[in-house]
């Protein structure tokens, strides 16, 4: 492995000798003492425990009032200890709780119960990615999940632990296969590139790349080629915040435009060593299928189309009916192929601990799953993360480090057999003959699982590493410096031996062929940081400057191989009669950045927040690198002012507002340049050069101005409390391809067009505490998002390339289609609207009515209670949305229909909803199935409430103080309604497995 | 202080050197990567700039107008005319070629344009980095401007022939492209025979390449026999052709019919190198099938049964595929329908019979009733026929073209610009095919293109709504 390929010029590695030589001084510079603390004279030794009211709670600061050096910090079984004077108060808190104040009153045991505190949620601080702030003092909109939400959810993908649960994030999951991938929109598609709208994902400071590290023509079982982010392991998160509006993300300049998904993984705790195991099992099937025809129906649609086709004699290759086939048997197809059980089983050890200055977090996991294909398909994943934070003795110097090893391990079937599962004829022969072969049934099909035959095998391992040093210069003033590397190594490959063919071909393994994926991709980050804090009177200033520079390289390299003398030696490239090298690229990327933040509070009542930075990146041209971004947000706690005393039920009041810009690089690299490419095809020996691009260097940003404004308030000690957030982005200065005429050379040209997109939207969330005793706590939290995307300007649109995919005014996601008419009772043929009145239906001229197939709203209602040892937590997710029915080809011909099309025009007068059978020869009716799969009859209501997750847990009442065991019983998926027929309504791409409903049981065991 | 100051020393020297690090504005310029080199680096060295000029062959191979797979004019003009008929699902293209019901919306009409321009750019970029280049030497700089211009007449005569006036492109440059206006026909026509006289001039008498995958100055002046004769210009069609048919040395039409489309025949004068060693034509691999019905095409009956009997291209080059009582045939000039040890066939692109076709047609049409005759015999004697009974020059026309319609079927769209550039088009198609129009003599230029390009002037006649 190539780990050791960094920029040329050797910065990164001054860059890592200074960290080391910076290490070398923290012994040092740990011994100086900054400030003398005075030691109070203690009289009393205090022990105890701490509790929930049920069981010791670990953790737990105890704090003496007034001291701000006595702390001590409960173990796991709750115990602590600290010193304390008879007269002092010790001060007990722990985030979700109460904070409880106890006069120690001379005693020397005191046993604490805390009382929940699901309303104190605003004094929670929130990571904003260069700073912290404090809920209820933020003025930009973030979302959050903590490891409490992502712990309920059997899943293995970061993005699925968001679904439902956070407003303005969109996300969908684009195939049910394990290792697959998800689509996420944070407040909407920005920009016109379908593939610029990813958010920039970091994990504990180290920028993630989201682009795809899979190849179109090896990781073929998904719907998109595949996608990093897997890599992930959610398990090792604790906690997931999104940043949304200008105020969060414009300190991210040009990569915050789509949103900024901050990931920081789980640190140790002070305390007594602790070892959490946790394992779990369970199965996985398909939500739902659709339902279609049986063999009688099938049988009688197939007749039916002879029929109406005036044919009266079965073709030759009419297996179905011309009798070669059993016409008695029925097989569900969506059983047999997709009716599977996937197997999960996930383990996960964590030690954790420490001391007041120092700790550790160690843990290692593993899980693997089937597929609900038939045959032997696993996913296996497995990984290792290690935090450790220490400070030096005078609190000045600090450093923690994290990092996290993830290797997955995939084996699938090449092809997703969802297509053959709703196509095949329901008489369709046996999968197996009688002596346990596929059965080709002498040659009349093409058995289905010829295909899992063709493999596809992808091993993938990422290192994701971050060291944060900071150092106390000045009372006020403190340097901080974040290095990051990321590596990432996958190696896909997909085969086609010659097995996938039916034997009676004579097709041998000089036809088989294997494609070959290497992708490595690894970065560095380092990010000096200065922060300066100083409280005047009552205002607190705290400023905050910063520089970044980043490298990014990324080397692919494709491969194929044909020919081979025996399928048994198709993954050895060596064999292949021709192998080819199909692409061989290294790319380099460099990034460097200033930034800095101003914030003022003053009486933590009027608030205000100034960010700014400056990006250059080498994905532009020389004249354009550099570009500016910036956000000015502001933040009233009204409920503070005098006036409101008088309201004592209103408990919190804030009114929030940003304005700032953002930017967009997601445009590949080295679009500027003016080069020739190597072809991948030959000639006279020689492999061709050609002309990458029409050059351009004077493209630039593109730029997101984000405005948003919010209201907050919180009622009877915020046990009620809601937030309303409106906010509009408008994506200007669209990075696209231009559309020139070909007599150009190309089509496009990569330029600035001057095309603008918004996303307003309004964001409303509550969260309700219905009650909250020592014994029983149930709160309730909604999500709701109105989302509306539009594309206000695009100068030429009626003349460009654009013209058939958008229109001013509307959606970027819209489809435009034909007008259904209904089945015209006389001819049994559909019929569409003639907009232009010309006797025709033609494209583009009646192909112009709109349907949006943007989210019209969705959410997720979460409930969360807990009834002394047992606690059940239940996510619902609600999409309103239109989507496309599945196509399934025009009925009649040898292929399976939904059992509604059973209703189909026979004879004149019919008033049917399904046009006349054809076999396929009448071709206005064929013709007639292809306009209507591009009509308004294929979009459908594909809204759908889906109880997302279910989570029950119960904490086994051991007698042992050191031990902790918990079962826990989690869903995903368990439940779906909707009314769309066409299987699950939770898809980007037809012909793919849906989500999978997942159940699975596991025990926890803390000691 | 003391303290302090200690301390902040190594951070300072720290921060000093953070700092530095940011001074440098080179931070974000990077090297290229492994697989670009900049257009200066490709024509620093002849090799590179070779390797450019190859791509345009590989280019030509493997899509756009003359490439053997199903989206190349050999199948889809045969659809368009009377060679063949198309098969299997709905979605095969050639569908509505076969109903000539194209729309200027067209994915295929607006691919081979935009195709065909794409690689005219590459032939103009070659062009232009050649012009003062210091880098090669005057041999090498008379190769690449030679091909580079024979390519650039070559695709704008299919451009011309397809779409009607067409702008004709010699620069790389995107702001006048994009204003392209469309020339008038005759202009056209003598644009690329400038660059077919410049060509000529340029390009050796002697193949680079033994296997004759490179143009030589023999190439160019087939075409030029082939431009002169759609412009009408006899003599000077005839006197390029007898170019190619004197040099017996080089050119001769292979005797046995099976031979013709062999690599090493003699009758080749420039075809296309296949990707890898043991590959043969995509031509093959798209018309042959082993078993019925067809996935795609067929040869149409009608073009089957013109055939006379004795014909030795009924028997050599057509093959008949039965199952239970239907039959169907395909095209079986290239024998070879996947890989063999080494490649045993190429797509060839220009040939002699063409050249004693062509000067057969301008002879007659001149008057040379003799030489005509001679010609056209050749051809004919090689398939195992007899003399041809034409007598008046008129006959000898229609007797010619008749033939051509056996010798070059499914060869890059033959038959149709024959019976186009005769004014036959209607008469032969509009029996035939209920969807023929007269107007469907040109492609309507793609829509996207006249939206693109407001200079490009209106759609072709048939076309506009």
């Amino acid at each position: 492995m190539n780990n050791f390929s960094f920029y040329k010029g050797g910065k990164a590695l001054c860059c890592l000798f200074l960290m080391g030589f910076l290490l070398s001084f923290s012994s040092v510079s740990a011994k100086i003492p900054f400030r003398k603390t005075s030691t109070f004279f203690q009289q009393h030794h205090i022990l105890g425990i701490i509790t929930d009211g049920n069981t010791p709670l670990p953790g737990v600061t105890i704090a003496v009032k007034g001291k701000t050096h006595t702390t001590a910090i409960s173990d796991y079984s709750g115990q602590y200890s600290i010193s304390a004077s008879a007269q002092d108060t010790l001060v007990v808190s722990f985030i979700g709780f109460k904070t409880a104040l106890v006069p120690i009153k001379g005693r020397t045991k005191i046993d604490v119960p805390l009382l929940y505190d699901t309303t104190n949620l605003q004094e929670v601080r929130v990571n904003a990615g260069y700073y912290s702030v404090k809920e209820s003092e933020r003025t930009g909109s973030i979302a959050r999940i903590t490891a409490k939400d992502i712990e309920t959810q059997p899943v293995t993908n970061v993005l699925a632990t968001m679904q439902g649960r956070m407003a303005g994030v969109s996300i969908t999951q684009t195939t049910g296969v394990p290792g697959g991938g998800f689509d996420i929109k944070i407040r909407g598609q920005n920009s016109l590139r379908t593939d610029a709208n990813a958010p920039l994902y970091i994990i504990d400071g180290v920028p993630y790349a989201s682009d795809p590290i899979g190849y179109n023509q090896t990781a073929t079982t998904y719907p998109s080629v595949t996608s990093p982010l897997n890599s992930i392991n959610p398990d090792a998160i604790e906690s997931i915040e999104v940043l949304k509006d200008a105020d969060a993300t414009a300190i991210y300049g040009s990569r915050g435009a789509n949103g900024v998904v901050l990931i920081t993984t789980k640190k140790g705790k002070a305390g007594q060593t602790t070892f959490t195991v946790n394992a779990s099992t369970g199965a996985g099937r398909v939500t739902k299928f659709m339902d279609l025809m049986h063999t009688e129906q099938y049988l009688a649609m197939r007749r039916q189309a002879f029929v109406n086709d005036g044919l009266t004699s079965y073709g030759a290759t009419d297996y179905d009916i011309n009798g070669t086939w059993d016409q008695n048997r029925y097989t569900d197809w969506q059983k047999e192929l997709l009716g599977g059980t996937t197997l999960l089983q996930d383990f996960q050890g964590t030690v954790s601990g420490g001391s007041q200055r120092t700790q550790f977090l160690l843990s290692g996991n593993y899980h693997q799953e089937t597929t609900v294909f038939p045959g032997d398909f696993l996913y296996k994943k497995g990984g290792a993360q290690v935090n450790i934070n220490h400070r030096s003795e005078d609190d000045r110097f600090r450093i923690a480090f994290s990092g996290g090893y993830t290797a997955q391990d995939n084996n699938l079937p090449a092809f997703d057999l969802t297509y053959d599962a709703r196509a095949l004829a329901p008489n369709a022969p046996a999968l197996y003959d009688a002596n346990g072969e596929l059965n080709w049934e002498d040659g009349t099909w093409d058995n289905p699982l010829r295909n899992l035959n063709a493999q596809f095998l992808s091993k993938t391992k990422d290192l994701v590493a971050n060291t944060v040093l900071s150092y106390v210069l000045l009372p006020l003033l403190t340097l901080k410096s974040s290095f990051g590397y990321t590596d990432l190594n996958t190696v896909e490959t997909r085969t086609s031996p010659s097995t996938i063919y039916n034997p009676a071909y004579g097709i041998t393994s000089d036809r088989s062929t294997i494609y070959v994926n290497h992708t490595y991709r690894s970065s560095w980050i380092a990010e000096p940081q200065l922060n300066w804090k100083k409280e005047t009177g009552r205002g607190a200033l705290d400023v905050l400057l910063g520089a970044t520079f980043q490298h990014q390289t990324t080397e692919k390299l494709y491969e194929s191989g044909s020919g081979f003398s025996s399928n048994s030696l198709i993954y050895n490239l060596a064999a292949a009669k021709f192998p080819k090298v199909l692409l061989d690229e290294s790319t380099q990327y460099q990034y460097q950045a200033f930034f800095g933040r101003i914030n003022y509070a003053y009486a933590s009542r009027y608030i205000l927040n100034l960010t700014a930075r400056r990006d250059g990146s080498s994905r532009f041209g020389p004249s354009n690198q550099f570009a500016t971004f910036g956000a000015v947000g502001a933040a009233w706690l009204f409920h503070k002012e005098g006036i409101f005393a008088a309201l004592p039920w209103l408990s919190f009041g804030k009114i929030r507002s940003s304005l700032g810009t953002t930017g967009n690089d997601q445009i590949g690299d080295y679009m500027f340049l003016n080069t020739y490419t190597t072809a991948s095809a030959n000639y006279s020996n020689t492999v061709g050069m050609q002309p990458t691009r029409l050059f351009n260097a004077n493209f630039g940003w593109e730029t997101n101005k984000k405005t948003e404004a919010a209201l907050e308030l919180g009622f009877f000690q915020d046990r009620i409390f809601a937030t309303a957030a409106w906010y509009s982005n408008r994506s200007s200065n669209q990075l696209v391809g231009v559309p020139l005429p070909g007599t150009t050379g190309f089509s496009v040209l990569q330029s600035n067009l001057d095309a603008t997109v918004e996303n307003t939207g309004w964001e409303l969330s509550l969260r309700t505490v219905n009650c909250n005793t020592a014994h029983f706590n149930w709160t309730t939290s909604l999500n709701l998002t109105f989302a509306r995307n539009r594309l206000v300007e695009f100068p030429g649109l009626a003349n460009s390339a654009y013209s058939q995919k958008y229109r001013i005014g509307q959606p970027l996601n819209i489809l435009l289609l034909y007008t259904f008419k209904g089945v015209n009772d006389q001819t049994g043929v559909y019929e569409f609207e003639d907009l232009n009145q010309d006797g025709r239906i033609t494209a583009p001229e009646d192909q112009q009515t709109i349907a949006d197939l943007n989210p019209k709203y969705y959410g997720g209602l979460h409930n969360e209670l807990r009834y002394k040892n047992w606690k059940l937590d239940f996510l619902f997710q609600f999409v309103k949305q239109d989507n496309i029915l599945y196509p399934m080809g025009f009925a009649g011909q040898m292929s399976n229909q939904p059992l509604t099309a059973g209703n189909s025009w026979v004879s004149a007068g019919d008033p049917a909803s399904y046009q006349r059978y054809t076999t396929g020869v009448n071709s206005s009716v064929v013709q007639g199935d292809n306009l209507f799969n591009k009509s308004t009859a294929s979009i459908t209501d594909a809204s759908f409430i889906r109880l997302k997750n279910i989570a029950l847990s119960y904490d086994v009442p051991l007698q042992l103080t050191h031990t902790r065991c918990t079962v826990l019983l989690q869903s995903q998926n368990l439940l779906t309604f909707t009314r769309y027929k066409g299987g699950d309504p939770e898809f980007t791409f037809t012909g793919y497995l849906p989500p999978l409903k997942v159940l699975t049981a596991g025990v926890q065991f803390t000691f | 202080m003391k303290a302090i100051y200690t301390i902040t020393s190594p951070i300072a020297r720290f921060l000093m050197a953070c700092f530095a690090f940011v001074s440098c504005d080179s931070f974000v310029e990077v090297p290229l990567p492994d697989s670009q080199l900049t257009e200066e680096t490709v024509f620093g060295e002849y090799a590179t700039a070779n390797a450019a000029l190859t791509d345009i062959y590989a280019k030509i191979r493997d899509r756009g107008i003359l490439t053997g797979v199903n989206t190349g004019l050999s199948n889809q003009l045969g659809h368009y005319s009377d060679e063949l008929t198309p098969y299997g699902s709905p979605s095969n293209a050639s569908y509505t070629f076969n109903n000539n019901a194209l729309l200027p919306t067209n994915a295929a009409v607006a691919t081979y344009w935009n195709t065909t321009y794409n690689h005219i750019y590459a032939a103009n970029s070659i062009l232009e980095a050649v012009d003062g280049n210091e880098n090669f030497t005057d041999e090498n700089k008379r190769q690449l401007r030679g091909e580079s211009l024979f390519i650039r007449a070559l695709l704008h005569f299919y451009l011309v022939n397809l779409y009607g006036d067409v702008p004709y492109i010699t620069t790389t440059d995107y702001r006048i492209n994009s204003k392209a206006t469309r020339m008038p026909l005759g202009e056209v026509y003598e644009r690329i025979l400038t660059d077919l006289e410049n060509a000529i001039a340029l390009l050796q008498p002697q193949y680079s390449a033994a296997d004759r995958s490179i143009p030589n100055q023999y190439a160019a002046k087939a075409l030029l026999a082939r431009v002169y004769l759609y412009k009408q210009s006899y003599a000077e069609a005839a006197n390029a052709a007898s170019a190619l048919i004197n040099e017996s040395g080089l050119f001769v039409l292979t005797p046995k019919l099976n031979e013709v489309f062999l690599i090493g025949s003699k009758e080749t004068i420039w075809q296309l190198q296949s990707p890898t060693a043991g590959q043969n034509t995509k031509e093959g691999a798209l018309f042959i099938f082993t078993a019925g019905p067809p996935s795609l095409v067929a040869l149409h009956p009608n073009l089957v049964n013109s055939f006379a009997t004795a014909d030795g291209r009924r028997v050599n080059w057509i093959k008949m595929v039965t199952k239970g009582t239907s039959n169907w045939y395909h095209a079986y000039k290239y024998k070879e329908r996947t890989f063999t040890t080494t490649s045993v066939e190429y797509a060839v692109v220009f040939r002699l019979a063409e050249q004693y076709l062509i000067r057969a047609e301008a002879r007659a049409r001149q008057g040379d009733l003799i030489g005509a005759k001679e010609d056209l015999n050749a051809v004919r004697k090689r398939a195992g026929l007899g003399d041809t009974d034409a007598v008046t020059p008129e006959e000898l026309v229609t007797a010619v073209l008749q033939e051509r319609r056996w010798e070059l079927f499914t060869e890059h769209g033959h038959r149709f610009f024959d019976l186009k550039r005769s004014s036959l088009l209607d008469a032969t198609l509009t029996p035939l095919k209920p969807g023929w129009n007269t107007t469907d003599a040109l492609f309507p230029i793609p829509l996207n293109e006249l939206n693109a390009n407001p200079f490009l002037g209106i759609q072709n006649p048939g076309y506009e709504h």
